[in-house]
């Protein structure tokens, strides 16, 4: 009998008190210190994450000649929107930014890891990692982005775009009907890391 | 061939989750932190020196050769974290940071008393260079003098290399033709050299654009497009097709 199916009934307990030794040995042993681990995640929370992208966007839904140059040459966007340092920093040196359309919806996926541009869309979610997203992405993403409630007009082409060099994509997806007259901070709130990934669409604020 | 490097295009999973947290349990934060210092770390970067001890180069391609040597069952059993926490703990031992005797030991201690508290230690320098290596990247871009081989509209051929232990090329696009949709400017390196795989120096890369009716005849959705980017070493011209 095999036993390469079977998880040990105390895995979660298991995999944290791994993680937590391995912690406490590389800080005891001057590899990180007791604060490496918080300040990585501190500096997701505040400098690289989802919030820089839904700027872009809003700014893009705004001003048009802002969001021809955030597709054509998205660094050149990315620098003058005045972003929290590290805007352009690990995983998002090179990033490329492509616009949904009425004829044209985008999709990003990474069928080889999980490329992510981090610096706008902070850390992956579950979903873009899962292998079963990865895999049918590629073949049948309607199908796919259907399981994420999305149903794409069958008369638009879809555009699956697979990250497996060193540039990092994001979409730009378009701006909701109903939107009018926000500002750009209330627009950026509606612009999702799932809509700059393509698995949604922006929605108008539910009333 | 590779499961990890074929996923693209494979049949008969299950539907997606679509699980929007990144982190799933309180303990991947933590090995996610852990390996994000590790590259900030690693010696070969233009950063200041600390006084880590961190002396072995860790990149993303080390992470994602244990990955991709792991068995495929496995690999689909595991979550996502739980690879890295495998992967990142051999690594340590493997190195001599750490034996595989006193992270067992740690660990069941951890597990008899989980609010046992960490130590202490470590100075601000450290931390300091993990926030300027995520702040400043590390970029692959360099200069590139020479002409491209393909153009934008160029009908191309995907190579197909040697399967080593790490790739940056979709296993679904190996032998396939495709049309040039963006030369990027210059030129980008990779982490490390993949060996007859063929990638590592700077070379150019291409977006290339693929029919999936080609990709999967009879076997994929209407009304589609799939890009991939690909670097110089993973493109053929298309008349090497009759000739291989």
């Amino acid at each position: 009998m095999t036993d390469r199916f079977a998880y040990p009934p105390d895995r979660e307990a298991r995999n944290a008190a791994r993680v937590r030794a391995l912690e406490a040995l590389l800080i005891a042993k001057g590899v990180i210190t007791n604060q490496t681990v918080d300040k990585v995640m501190q500096t997701f929370a505040t400098e690289m994450g989802p919030f820089n992208g839904a700027k872009l966007v809003a700014r893009a839904w705004t001003d048009d000649a802002f969001k021809a140059l955030l597709v054509t040459d998205t660094m050149a966007a990315v620098a003058q929107l005045g972003l929290p340092t590290g805007a352009a920093g690990a995983e998002g040196e090179h990033m490329r930014a492509v616009a949904n359309t009425p004829q044209v919806h985008n999709l990003i996926i990474c069928t080889l890891c999980s490329c992510y541009p981090w610096p706008v869309l902070g850390l992956p979610p579950y979903w873009y990692k899962d292998p079963s997203f990865r895999a049918r992405a590629a073949r049948e993403p309607r199908a796919v982005l259907k399981e994420f409630g999305l149903d794409v007009d069958p008369a638009k082409e879809i555009r699956t775009w697979d990250s497996s060099a060193q540039i990092r994509w994001f979409v730009v997806p378009e701006r909701p009907d109903g939107s009018q007259g926000l500002s750009e901070d209330e627009l950026a709130e509606l612009v999702t890391p799932e809509a700059m990934m393509g698995v949604a669409v922006a929605l108008p604020k539910a009333a | 061939m590779k499961l990890q490097h074929t996923l693209g295009g494979l049949e008969g999973l299950d539907p997606v989750q679509p699980e929007l947290r990144v982190f799933v349990e309180p303990w991947e934060e933590r090995i996610f932190g852990i390996h994000t210092a590790m590259m900030a770390l690693s010696p070969q970067l233009n950063l200041p020196q600390t006084s880590s001890t961190f002396r072995t180069v860790w990149s993303w391609a080390d992470l994602r050769k244990g990955a991709e040597a792991m068995n495929p069952f496995d690999y689909f059993k595991y979550r996502y974290y739980e690879k890295w926490l495998g992967g990142i703990s051999g690594y340590f031992v493997a190195n001599g940071y750490i034996t595989q005797a006193e992270l067992d030991a740690r660990t069941d201690e951890y597990l008899a008393d989980p609010a046992k508290s960490l130590p202490s230690g470590g100075t601000s320098e450290v931390d300091d260079r993990i926030h300027k290596y995520l702040i400043d990247g590390d970029s692959p871009w360099h200069q590139w003098a020479d002409k491209p081989r393909f153009s934008v509209g160029d009908t191309v051929l995907v190579a197909d290399p040697p399967t080593v232990e790490h790739t940056r090329l979709p296993g679904y696009l190996r032998n396939k033709v495709g049309v040039i949709e963006t030369v990027y400017d210059d030129a980008f390196s990779y982490l490390c050299s993949t060996g007859p795989d063929g990638i590592g120096p700077a070379m150019p890369v291409y977006c290339v654009k693929f029919d999936p009716q080609h990709l999967w005849p009879g076997n994929a959705e209407p009304g589609f497009f799939i890009y991939a980017d690909l670097f110089d070493a993973y493109v053929r011209p298309v008349a090497d097709q009759t000739a291989a």
